[in-house]
């Protein structure tokens, strides 16, 4: 099996750096567009995003997941640093625009990761007030006390559905075929 | 997926610590709640609930929009500049760089004090600069440690404390004692331990005097001190950390944050260990942002207090 970009770029192979900007440039792009105030945060965000990837490229294990959730959890967890040190403001991303997510579908998911189809999968599984929850949180980046007041929902219920819809893509992307098939 | 993860599964506290983690960010607060927390659960769990949501975050992030030219280009030139600083620092001769780091870092200090107010951080083409900023900044944490263990610098004498006010005739219902009395109350019992308290070289701790008063039994304390530089609390705080002898160093515990007002003169404030201190080995203040800070970079210590 050939190495991946990310294994190419710990092993300082300089083609990879440009093959990695390329391949998932997009990606890091529309997920820091959604999760930053301004456009001009995002720009920022996303040269911290690649910087981190630069440091954490030797950290990827390919038993852990493909290169592109590795990628994406770097960006979240940077994004979400961001979000918390500046003001309360939501992010940029107006609410009127929820509609406009586009879910993978399952049957063609796996063209972009394997993560991506089981969690797809898992969401399907969810009331469609779950999958709100999640998509508000996740991929429009409102504090969980923003959900509530944005659905008139109670806290408590938001939080059940974060923590209810979490753990069911958790268990839908560990390879146990057992845990898979669990509960909620 | 190699299954190294530890038995049992955390509660309902943890996961929701670690969910608001994941998904939005946890206050200092939370932070250090989920500090005492198993780590190792905590870890392995964060780590599962990451990759969650970056799975959650590809499921809805189908079609991206090209990354701009403009950004990609800088983006390249970034990673360019990146790798190319990281072989150069591979390289022995790099020896020579670091006291030219150290050098900077010192003309930087005594030019700009640390409570000035400071523009945000620009990290569109800062970012290699940022990196020698850090590398300062651990030159400077060792320089830290490294005199704390072989020889702590010796303390200006202490500012003669000022005896507790006379109390003024009992009224009909007796204030709450103010944090000087409490502390000349502490002093009054036989555990209690007083440790003297210096500055540090930090611009800000020039003039810095005073004491740590510390009862083992409470687990109450306070610090005592004149001369701290006033700080504006929307720029930066003080922070007090409390060296254990039971734990590892490198992870002080957190006594709290606290401002210093214009014009203060003598101050003293309660010390908050959120942990238990069994054996107090050394107090320390330092300036954090805002709220403080989990784990101290150490950038800035400005107070410093050994027991002997």
């Amino acid at each position: 099996m050939s190495p991946s970009v990310l294994q190419r770029i710990a092993s300082g192979d300089p083609a990879a750096v440009r093959e990695c900007i390329d391949q998932y440039g997009p990606l890091v792009w529309s997920i820091a567009r959604r999760l930053s105030r301004t456009p001009a945060d995002a720009e920022d965000a996303t040269q911290e995003i690649f910087l981190d990837i630069w440091r954490s490229a030797s950290r990827f294990d390919a038993s852990q997941g493909s290169d592109k959730v590795f990628i994406a959890m770097i960006a979240r967890r940077r994004l979400i640093d961001r979000l918390r040190k500046t003001s309360a403001e939501p992010p940029m991303d107006p609410v009127e625009a929820l509609e406009t997510i586009a879910w993978a579908d399952p049957g063609t998911a796996c063209e972009t990761s394997i993560e991506a189809e089981q969690a797809t999968r898992a969401l399907a599984e969810l009331r469609p007030e779950q999958r709100q929850v999640l998509e508000l949180g996740l991929l429009h980046g409102l504090s969980q006390t923003e959900i509530a007041a944005r659905l008139s929902m109670p806290l408590g219920t938001v939080k059940s559905f974060m923590r209810r819809g979490l753990i069911k893509v958790r268990e839908f992307m560990n390879v146990d075929a057992e845990r898979v098939s669990a509960r909620i | 997926m190699s299954d190294t993860r530890p038995q049992g599964q955390p509660d309902e506290a943890m996961v929701d610590l670690l969910i608001k983690q994941v998904t939005e960010g946890l206050s200092p607060a939370e932070q250090r709640a989920l500090d005492v927390m198993d780590s190792e659960l905590a870890t392995a769990y964060l780590r599962d609930l990451e990759r969650a949501a970056a799975g959650v975050t590809l499921a809805g992030s189908t079609g991206g929009e090209p990354l701009p030219e403009a950004l990609s280009a800088r983006i390249a030139q970034q990673a360019a500049e990146h790798f190319a600083a990281a072989e150069h620092s591979a390289q022995p001769s790099n020896v020579a760089d670091l006291s030219e780091v150290r050098a900077a870092a010192a003309e930087k200090a005594r030019v700009q004090p640390p409570l000035a107010p400071s523009p945000a951080p620009a990290p569109v083409r800062a970012t290699r600069f940022g990196g020698y900023g850090w590398l300062a900044a651990a030159a400077c944490l060792v320089l830290a440690i490294f005199g704390w263990e072989r020889s702590p610098p010796p303390l200006p004498p202490v500012a003669v404390v000022a005896p507790p006010p006379v109390a003024p005739p009992p009224p009909a219902q007796p204030a709450p004692p103010t944090a000087a009395e409490e502390r000349a109350a502490l002093l009054a019992k036989t555990d209690t331990l007083k440790i003297p308290l210096g500055a540090t070289k930090d611009p800000a701790a020039a003039g810095v005097s005073g004491d740590v008063v510390w009862d083992p039994v409470t687990q109450r304390g306070f610090l005592h001190f004149a001369g701290l530089a006033p700080n504006d609390p929307a720029i930066h705080q003080y922070q007090i950390w409390i060296f254990d002898a039971g734990r590892d160093k490198r992870y002080p515990v957190d006594g709290g944050v606290f401002d210093v007002p214009a014009n203060a003169g003598e101050v003293v404030i309660p010390i908050r260990a959120s942990l238990m201190v069994r054996k107090p080995a050394a107090f320390a203040v330092t300036v954090e942002k805002p709220g403080g800070v989990v784990v101290s970079g150490r950038e800035h210590v400005v107070a410093l207090g050994a027991t002997s």
